[in-house]
């Protein structure tokens, strides 16, 4: 499994379709036939997995919007990041931003 | 926050969430009890009016768009459309009789679709009781034939039943039917009059001993599995969601649209609210007298509803099918949801009544 860092610029997986509900989102990943809710901040980090930012932007972005310190929002992406990709919401766009 | 809790904020704030498109009414099988309103008439939608239509769908944040018909295989323009579909990242699923998912086409559906689902109608175990309801012989060999097909290529099926006075002594032989097939089979206990009212279609109307039987054979294959019943495969508009003030999602959550842009609140209530060739979706959605007239009866209803005590949610009651029966009342309670309810309850207390296995040390 590849290893996220900030510099890693994830996408939503193909088969991942989402509705933001007030500030949560119902997602639908269709190959595995599964309905998940996610909290606001997932919501917002598959808004801006748009497989041009690093998560790095991601983090700048949701400590403004949240009014959150920086570091406490990093670890909370970088940890969500990872279990949204661990859960096949999220993918590495080859090539961009990978650690070395 | 559940997907329940989540969907009855949809419903409540007026959210729409999930859109089903009847793209025709043409046809290859020749259903006796078919709900659709064959004799309607109007100028059908063009391509480029379901490409409008589709991208405000998208704007208003859709989640679910259904492909159906009549058979939606038979719109010259299917492939397009559900491609269109897929781009624009909607869960899109697909009503089909499946007599032409075969080859090319369930090829061509896979690779430009990719439905999340393709929901096939099944209408008994034999080729005597299929062929009898579809009015065209060798449509079960052939059905049979396409379920091979779909599965072979990974395409996600469930099948979709309504029973019958033809079907009920097959009800077994269709689950049966199902699980070799290893696929999900949803039952529908209730035949439905036609879409302009006609009631042809309640001649093949179950009988009580029926649908009691479809019950118990449901309750018992579930209790099979371990306590987890044989659910389809289900989505988020399916999820029943939490007390919302609303009976239903109809015109709240969901919406329906015939081949001529007439928009519906639901595929069952045909009431109505716009027509899209006068006017766009969103200035339907946002400013529709008639849909906020459903939204306040949707309330109504819920009330009408929870009258009818703790488990009022047995009689599956729909708004759409009360106004059909009784001529024009989406809040008269009929007699088939009653008993549906008196029977589901006689299933509950007969459950009830079971001994626990014994334990042994």
């Amino acid at each position: 499994m590849t290893a996220i860092t900030a510099s890693t610029v994830l996408r939503r997986r193909q088969d991942v379709r989402y509705r933001r509900i007030e500030d949560e989102a119902v997602v639908l990943r269709q190959s595995a036939a599964e309905v998940l809710v996610l909290n606001g901040v997932g919501a917002s980090v598959l808004d801006l997995a748009d497989g041009r930012r690093p998560v790095s932007a991601w983090i700048d972005a949701l400590a403004e919007e949240y009014g959150a310190d920086r570091e406490t929002v990093s670890r909370d992406v970088l940890e969500f990041a990872g279990e949204a990709a661990a859960a096949g919401l999220l993918e590495p766009v080859p090539g961009i931003g990978e650690p070395g | 926050m559940s997907l329940a809790r989540l969907m009855a904020t949809a419903w409540r704030q007026n959210l729409l969430v999930s859109v089903l498109v009847e793209l025709t009414y043409r046809c290859n099988l020749d259903c006796f009890f078919c709900y659709n309103d064959l004799g309607l008439r109007g100028e059908p939608l063009t391509r480029e009016q379901y490409f409008q239509l589709f991208a405000e769908l998208r704007e208003l944040e859709v989640l679910h768009l259904t492909l159906s018909g009549g058979e939606p295989l038979a719109h010259p323009d299917f492939l397009a459309l559900g491609a269109r579909a897929r781009e624009l990242g909607f869960v899109v699923r697909i009503k089909s009789n499946g007599h032409a998912l075969r080859g090319e086409l369930a090829r061509r559906i896979r690779d430009e679709v990719d439905p999340f689902l393709i929901e096939v109608s099944l209408h008994g175990a034999t080729a005597a009781t299929h062929d009898r309801q579809t009015r065209v012989p060798g449509s079960f060999e052939r059905l049979l034939a396409n379920l091979a097909e779909l599965r072979a290529l990974g395409l996600r099926v469930k099948l979709s039943s309504t029973l019958t006075a033809w079907n009920e002594g097959e009800i077994e032989g269709m689950l049966d039917l199902a699980g070799a097939l290893e696929l999900p089979l949803q039952v529908d206990p209730e035949v439905t009059p036609r879409d302009d009212g006609d009631r042809e279609p309640l001649q093949v109307t179950p009988s009580r001993e029926g649908v009691l039987r479809l019950f118990r054979l449901q309750t018992e294959r579930g209790r099979a599995l371990g306590g987890e019943a044989p659910l389809p495969v289900r989505s988020a508009d399916e999820i029943a969601p939490a007390p919302a003030g609303k009976h239903c999602g109809a015109g709240s959550a969901g919406l329906a649209v015939d081949p001529f842009g007439n928009v519906y609140p639901c595929v069952q209530w045909r009431r109505p609210v716009g027509n899209l060739h006068r006017q766009t979706l969103k200035e339907i959605w946002q400013g529709s007298a008639g849909l906020a007239e459903v939204r306040e009866l949707t309330v109504r209803a819920a009330e009408v509803v929870g009258a009818h005590g703790p488990r009022a949610s047995l009689l599956n009651f729909c708004p759409g099918m009360a106004s059909v029966l009784s001529g024009g009342d989406p809040l008269q309670v009929y007699s088939s949801a009653v008993q549906r309810k008196e029977l589901l309850e006689e299933v509950l207390a007969e459950e009830a009544r079971r001994p626990l296995l014994p334990v042994i040390f």
